[in-house]
């Protein structure tokens, strides 16, 4: 058992960035021009310079009290990636060991079928490079024995990574000693992520995330069914072809007659 | 060509013909070379993946323009189902799947080809517009956008089963069938054995063209 | 969390060469990709922001930084690492650093590029005018003062500990008494409230040790946004032990959405609220009464004549023209000068009844109408952190600006101090006060004096009645007689001494150097207000903003930026342009009228230079130099260096006022390079540990009998070995026993950890002499048995104590009370050492929301000065109404700091990752407010108080409610005050300009705060102040 998963405990998280921005400073990415909107997140949504995204939310709950609510988006990592199944270059690509979800910039053919596939809306495409970005779960330092960037950096333990069996019974602890509403998130989609959460407070009050993610309709259908059809059908055409050529055997006309003169057997 | 020789098509359509299917065979391979990480190789010959899509991008857009005007040339004898002759003859499989003492006769296309051009016409719209989309995503809902994926790939499913039967049954299973695409004159009793009701017009309206028997008013009568 | 351990950078700082981070070069997987990090040169530095110490790699390759992250070594950090301290890539490689000398002519608008030798030289004849023409022998009484009054200093936290003594020593042989540095404006509050309570000014225990807590208060403090890595401890001691968090604070904030309990309170309510803890701590004998009794002054009766506020209509006794007359504040002694004492605690005089008495008036009810904090949650919080006065179990207090800044600054942080003693929290493991610092050394540049009041050490800077050193040893040199008690103090002679010599060495007798340094007259005040003021009224013709933007943190911005352009010449040291060099083209003043010359001197930053600075634990880290400054930027040491020699060289040659001060000042810190002088760090902290000045033999302090010979030029082991007949040298008392002949401590690297309590005591080196936590004296019975034996910090092994450094303890038995810097060895429940009463008492902030004080017929510290009135500010130091509300401004505000920024913003704002984070200047507001005024979230808004306004985005959120105050609403909003003009996109750009790779909005949130500081301090206070908040454009 090699796979991998990354934890984001949102109980322990203090919203200090430090991830935000060792993502920033690993992957050497650029800072884009921000307006404040009245909220502390920004830049305001992942982008191809911003792999990772710690939102705010004022969060009041039923007996009213005030709950400062933060969630780290990036790119979930899925098991069953709708993003690696579609990409026609293999620049995504499933890291033979942690089973994240890698992307290789240099075969990237800004095709964008990632950018509509992914359940969670991760792949951004950037314009002038025509390429597609997201988080790669920091797959120099993965391969190399490092932590990703985000979770070395860290401070209370909100990020963890570690093998898969270890990190989800550590969820599973964890959910367990929180209480309440306490719950996982992740693991239950599209065959698990390799990035999942413990959270606190049920999934559905945290806003903009995916409440039912899974891989779409569309990419099942046409790379489950379509595609292995297609290859039949195609092999059915070629072969069909060529047994009628044998079988019923070209049209030939009668010398002047015009009409068929049959070749061939039965 | 040989003495006896009609002819069948003239350089406009054929010029036309080769067009939509150099363009839509390059756009079916180059699609292939994205389609399946195994035909991924495909790119070498076009200098590298991210150029083979700019390649298909482009010859889509070929594409396009020829489809608009193959339409616009064939869409009334080749898009236009004629009953009941036409049913009869899918009745019969054309003659192609069984022995057949006498084929039913239908105009200058077959239902065959009948079917084969709409599909190309039908098709080939929908790989347009979905291949539009598939060039610029980021301007529509994703939830449609997801979509134009799996309409593309059925596309050319469909229109790459289709150009299979037309390769074949346009070569090897039609014997002197290909000439009429690349010289513009067929063997006069193949045609007969083919499209007997088109000769018998032809010959009755005098727009049957012989080889080494010129008439003096040139019957091509194939574009308005 | 994984960590990837390092272990192979070796105590010198030697690099290692190939691999990156410690990780192997043959990869992990077989689909390993290829690191970034490869062939490069790792260096580690401590990173300058926050101030608790978190180690950086920082890898270069061919002098260009590649990479800089965590060090997974540190104790400290474990290689995490917040926003700011993850960006300091962008500090190293960032093409708006400055690199050449800039300087602006008189009435100019632009900058332009000059060379080095013209700047220096032309600075160095401009120091020499303005002092010469200003320098002061005498003063009006005819005493002794030998200071420049036309010169004043700012800065700087920002600098090694190495620059910011010799920048003292530089200062001060100018003559200057106008000295001051952030200090002044942040934790200048916690030095005396701590030294009073305990004896000492600092931050008590250390950062990792509040993983040994089991009740964490956050309270006029968030650490979760400020010092993000102190949450390391603290999750891990909720995750260890089940630690519980409190948060009060106004503004549900970060730190609250981590708290187990939160409880709102009005800025500026903290004695009331933690007024009331004391009295429910006492009501329900939740304190720990042994270790008052043995370790406090609560036994001691105290002068019958004392008042309390109670009995005196709000004030203590002997208040005579706003000044307090502290003869009452006395204790009563018996016929041999002892103090009298009641072991029982019972007698009506003694200080446990006083204080009993005193806040009996703080009952639940009255605390909850001033604070506007619910009954039934000031109830759990007092509960909750009364709790840990059982002896096993430790209750920590963390605090920061929260506090200090206030009128009534020092005495919040008593007011907690007296709780942490009734507990019994101090000398123990998780206990203690966590006093945050705020900057990367400012703790450091406190230690070396870089203010007014004091010299590096904690001496106090002479007053002109003190007319010779004896003079000086007798008033400053405290005496007890108290038979036990240690009473450390009695060395400050010893100390005195070793400064002098550090200064002049042996070109002066003590005596002489003694004379020669400059003296403040009896009561004058230079602080920071003061500063600003004599600047507005051209009083200086020359000023240094060293490593500071005071256009942007100094109270009232407005004042500063008027003040500044009074000046004949400024010189500005710092990595960028920023609002103080460049205040003669502010928006709204006319650079055509601003006369004065301003020198902008480019320098390096943190990882440019090697150099140590100490965190708030006072843990004294060294840290290394990665790659080159950038262009033509210099080391802070150098230039300082280059000025002196210049001015050493002009007064030789040509002569001017009382030149020996210059000429015979010492300055063995490094040599000549060609033209340059390259100054070395590591020459000025063997001289700031002490050395011995000739062969001596000295007896054993702690074994009599026993002598040790010392030869010139040796090392001074720790400060016990300093002398007082001038034999010895040493800078800083306090760091004497850093460098030792195994080398500078602070740059060991051994991780060990034998107590298991997190005190790593062969890691860097703390003061005093390594000590990590103070006061552990009072962690065990007189017998030497620990109150807690989960959390033993010292033991006693039958020959000598073991774990910490011990401190205060004598051997088990003998009963010396273990506080031994206050001269009667027990801590201080009771502290007539402070301007403004023995006890905290609560007052309203200048600007206030209420009309009466609740607690008493007095409503405002009566021992502050007011800048409104005659003889001390000037009319542009204005408040908005004090006696009663205003209706202009109807709404509290206060200030605070974010994540991503940090102080003025002069360095992360010109960060683009940080910018890109937090972009502009918005106004917490609660959703009541902005309803009522109009606005939504996201709205343009104006932020008004009577000296100015500041524009401001509006964040309307849950997390501010109004109070109730004494029935009535009270609304609160708040604004960070990290931003300024120069990174702005609109603004004013000549060619040569910077400009940022992304602009910020608005201007500093300084503009709004008043001018009024504490009685003890004068630490302005920024913390609560009154305000109106408008939608912009709407009246």
């Amino acid at each position: 058992m090699t796979e991998k998963i990354k934890l984001y405990d949102d109980s322990k998280c203090t919203a200090c960035r430090g991830c935000q921005l060792a993502c920033k400073q690993w992957n050497a990415l650029k800072a884009s021009q921000t307006e404040n909107l009245g909220t502390y997140q920004n830049p305001p949504s992942l982008s191809p310079n911003t792999f990772l995204l710690i939102h705010y939310q004022d969060y009041v709950d039923k007996k009213g009290d005030v709950k400062w609510l933060f969630r780290k988006e990036a790119c979930m990592h899925c098991t069953d990636a709708a993003c690696v199944t579609v990409c026609p270059s293999g620049a995504l690509h499933y890291n033979k060991d942690t089973r994240t979800v890698g992307l290789d910039h240099e075969k990237c053919i800004g095709c964008k079928e990632c950018v509509a596939a992914c359940p969670f809306e991760i792949p951004r495409w950037d314009a002038k490079t025509d390429k597609v970005y997201k988080c790669d779960m920091c797959e120099s330092r993965i391969t190399n024995g490092m932590d990703p960037a985000c979770v070395k950096a860290c401070p209370t333990g909100a990020l963890s990574w570690g093998l898969k069996d270890k990190m989800l019974a550590k969820a599973e602890k964890r959910v367990k000693d929180l209480g309440g509403d306490a719950a996982t998130y992740g693991d239950k989609y599209c065959g698990g992520t390799h990035f999942m959460y413990v959270l606190k407070g049920k999934p559905n009050i945290y806003a903009d995330i995916h409440r039912n993610p899974g891989v779409p309709w569309s990419v099942t259908f046409w790379k489950g069914l379509l595609k292995p059809l297609s290859l039949l059908g195609v092999g059915g055409v070629l072969g069909g072809a060529f047994l009628h050529y044998m079988i019923h055997g070209p049209k030939t006309p009668n010398e002047g007659t015009g009409v068929e003169e049959k070749k061939g057997g039965e | 060509m040989k003495k006896g020789y009609v002819q069948v098509t003239d350089s406009y359509e054929r010029i036309l013909h080769w067009m939509l299917a150099i363009s839509c065979l390059l756009l079916c391979v180059t699609g292939l070379g994205m389609m399946f990480q195994t035909f991924n190789f495909v790119g070498a010959f076009f200098g590298g993946l991210k150029s083979l899509k700019l390649v298909h991008n482009f010859t889509g857009l070929v594409f396009a323009v020829s489809l608009a005007l193959v339409i616009r040339m064939w869409w009334k004898e080749a898009g236009v189902f004629v009953f009941p002759e036409d049913l009869d003859w899918c009745m019969a499989a054309g003659g192609y799947l069984w022995h057949v003492d006498k084929v039913p006769e239908t105009g200058k296309y077959n239902p065959g080809q009948k079917a084969f051009f709409l599909v190309v016409a039908g098709g080939g719209i929908l790989m347009i517009l979905t291949g539009l989309v598939m060039w610029f995503p980021t301007a529509l809902p994703v939830g449609l956008v997801q979509w134009m994926y799996p309409l593309h790939a059925l596309g050319f499913v469909a229109i790459f089963a289709f150009f299979f039967i037309h390769l074949y049954l346009g070569t090897i299973g039609n014997p002197g069938s290909v000439d009429a695409m690349i010289t513009g004159w067929m063997d006069k009793s193949v045609l007969t054995m083919l499209h007997p009701k088109w000769v018998k017009e032809m010959e009755h309206e005098g727009k049957l063209v012989v080889y080494g028997e010129e008439k003096k008013d040139d019957a091509h009568g194939h574009h308005e | 969390m994984n960590v990837s351990r390092r272990g192979f950078l070796k105590i010198s700082g030697a690099v290692a060469a190939v691999s990156g981070l410690g990780v192997s070069l043959t990869p992990a997987t077989a689909h390993a990709k290829e690191l970034k990090i490869k062939y490069t040169k790792e260096t580690t530095t401590i990173c300058p922001y926050c101030a608790v110490g978190c180690s950086i790699i920082v890898s270069a390759r061919d002098g260009k930084v590649i990479n800089t992250e965590g060090d997974p070594d540190s104790p400290i950090n474990k290689g995490a690492l917040c926003s700011k301290g993850g960006s300091i890539y962008q500090m190293l490689d960032n093409k708006n650093r400055l690199t050449k000398p800039l300087y602006r002519k008189p009435f100019s608008s632009k900058w332009e590029e000059v060379e080095w030798e013209w700047a220096l030289d032309k600075i160095a004849e401009n120091v020499k005018k303005s002092r010469d023409a200003s320098f002061k022998k005498t003063n009006a009484k005819g005493e002794v003062v030998n200071r420049t009054e036309g010169i004043a200093s700012v800065g700087s936290a920002a600098l090694d500990n190495e620059e910011c003594f010799t920048y003292q020593k530089f200062v001060r042989a100018l003559g200057l008494i106008y000295v001051e540095h952030q200090a002044r404006i942040c934790h200048s509050s916690t030095v005396p409230a701590l030294a009073e309570s305990f004896g000492r000014g600092a931050m008590t225990n250390h950062w990792i040790d509040l993983k040994n807590s089991d009740v964490i208060l956050i309270m006029g403090a968030n650490p979760a946004s400020n010092h993000p890595i102190s949450f390391k401890w603290i999750q891990e001691a909720v995750d260890k032990r089940g630690a519980r968090i409190i948060c009060v604070d106004p503004r549900f904030t970060q730190s609250a959405s981590k708290a187990h309990l939160y409880a709102p309170l009005r800025s500026g309510t903290d004695i009331a609220f933690l007024g009331g803890m004391i009295k429910y701590i006492l009501d329900n004998k939740l304190f720990f009464e042994e270790y008052v009794k043995l370790y406090t002054n609560a036994s001691f009766l105290v002068n019958p004549a004392f008042k309390l506020p109670g009995d005196n209509k709000g004030v203590f006794s002997g208040l005579t023209n706003g000044k307090y007359e502290k003869d009452t504040w006395s204790y009563q002694t018996d016929g041999a000068g002892v103090i009298r004492k009641d072991p029982s605690m019972q007698d009506p005089n003694c200080v446990f009844q006083l204080l009993k008495k005193h806040y009996s008036r703080y009952t639940p009810e009255t605390v909850s109408k001033i604070t506007g904090t619910p009954v039934d949650k000031l109830i759990d919080v007092y509960k909750l952190y009364g709790s840990t006065g059982k002896p096993d179990k430790a209750g920590v207090e963390l605090y920061a600006m929260g506090w200090t800044q206030h009128t009534v600054g020092v005495q919040n942080i008593r007011t907690m101090a007296i709780i942490q003693l009734l507990l019994g929290n101090i000398g123990i493991a998780g206990g203690g006060v966590a006093a945050m610092r705020g900057e990367g050394n400012v703790q450091g540049s406190t230690d070396h004096g870089l203010l007014y009041h004091i010299w590096p050490g904690y001496l106090a800077t002479p007053t002109a009645s003190l007319a010779t050193l004896k003079a000086y040893n007798e008033k400053n040199t405290p005496t007890t007689k108290e038979k036990d008690s240690l009473n450390w103090w009695k060395n400050k002679p010893k100390y005195v001494a070793s400064f002098l010599r550090s200064m002049y060495g042996t070109n002066m007798t003590l005596e002489d150097a003694y004379s020669t340094m400059p003296k403040l007259d009896d009561g004058q005040n230079c602080s920071w207000l003061m500063i600003w003021d004599q600047m507005y009224k051209e009083k200086f013709t020359g000023f240094f903003a060293w490593g500071m933007n005071p256009a942007c943190s100094g109270a009232h911005s407005n004042k500063v930026r008027k003040a500044l352009t009074k000046l004949d010449w400024m010189v500005n040291v710092n990595l960028y342009d920023n609002e103080t060099g460049s205040f003669w083209r502010t928006p709204g003043i006319d650079p055509k009228k601003v006369k004065t010359e301003v020198f902008m001197l480019p320098c390096a930053a943190s990882a440019e230079k090697e150099g140590s600075i100490t965190n708030s634990g006072r843990w004294h880290q060294w840290r290394y130099k990665a790659v080159n400054p950038p262009g033509e930027a210099m080391p802070d040491g150098d230039i300082m260096s280059e000025i002196l020699f210049r001015l050493q060289d002009l007064y030789a040659k040509k002569g001017g006022s009382h030149k020996d001060a210059i000429t015979k000042l010492t300055w063995p810190y490094g040599k000549m390079v060609g033209k340059h002088f390259h100054y070395d760090p590591r020459k000025v902290a063997a001289e700031i540990n002490g050395v011995f000045l000739e062969d001596k033999k000295i007896e054993n302090p702690t074994k009599k009998g026993e002598f040790k010979e010392f030869k010139k030029g040796d090392l001074v082991p720790t400060f016990a070995w300093l002398q007082d007949d001038g034999s010895t040298s040493s800078c800083c008392w306090v760091y004497c026993g850093s460098v030792t002949d195994k080398g500078i401590l602070g740059m060991r690297r051994n991780t060990a950890d034998p107590t298991g309590l997190g005190l790593h005591p062969e890691w860097s080196w703390s003061w005093p002499v390594n000590r990590r936590i103070l006061y552990n004296g009072a962690s065990v019975d007189p017998n030497g048995k620990a109150w807690d034996s989960t959390r033993t910090v010292i033991s006693w092994n039958g020959e000598k104590w073991v774990g910490d450094v011990p401190d205060g303890v004598g051997d088990p038995g003998k009963g010396r009370p273990p506080f031994i810097m206050k001269s009667d060895g027990v801590a201080s429940l009771f502290g007539p050492g402070l301007a403004d009463g023995p006890f905290p008492e609560h007052y309203e902030p200048l600007e206030c929301p209420v009309e009466k004080n609740l607690m008493s017929a007095q409503k405002h510290n009566p021992a502050i000065r007011r800048f409104d009135k005659p003889g001390i500010g000037s009319d542009i130091d204005v408040y908005s109404n004090v006696e009663s509300c205003d209706p202009r401004f109807p709404f509290v505000c206060s200030t605070y700091r974010l994540s991503e920024h940090w102080q003025t913003g002069l360095m992360t704002r010109w960060c683009p990752w940080l910018a890109e984070m937090q972009p502009g200047n918005f106004v917490e507001m609660s959703l009541e407010l902005a309803k009522e005024k109009g606005i939504q979230n996201g709205d343009k808004c104006i932020v008004r108080s009577a000296r100015g306004e500041v524009e401001a985005v509006a964040m309307v959120t849950p997390r501010f409610k109004p109070f109730i105050i004494n029935d009535n609403p009270v609304h609160q909003v708040g604004m960070p005050w990290h931003f300024g003009w120069i990174t702005t996109k609109d603004r004013p750009y000549n060619d040569n300009d910077k400009k940022a790779e992304v602009f910020t909005h608005g201007d500093a949130a300084n503009h709004l705060v008043p001018t009024i500081g504490d009685a003890n301090t004068t630490i302005p206070e920024s913390k609560a102040f009154m305000v109106n908040v408008v939608k912009k454009g709407v009246k």
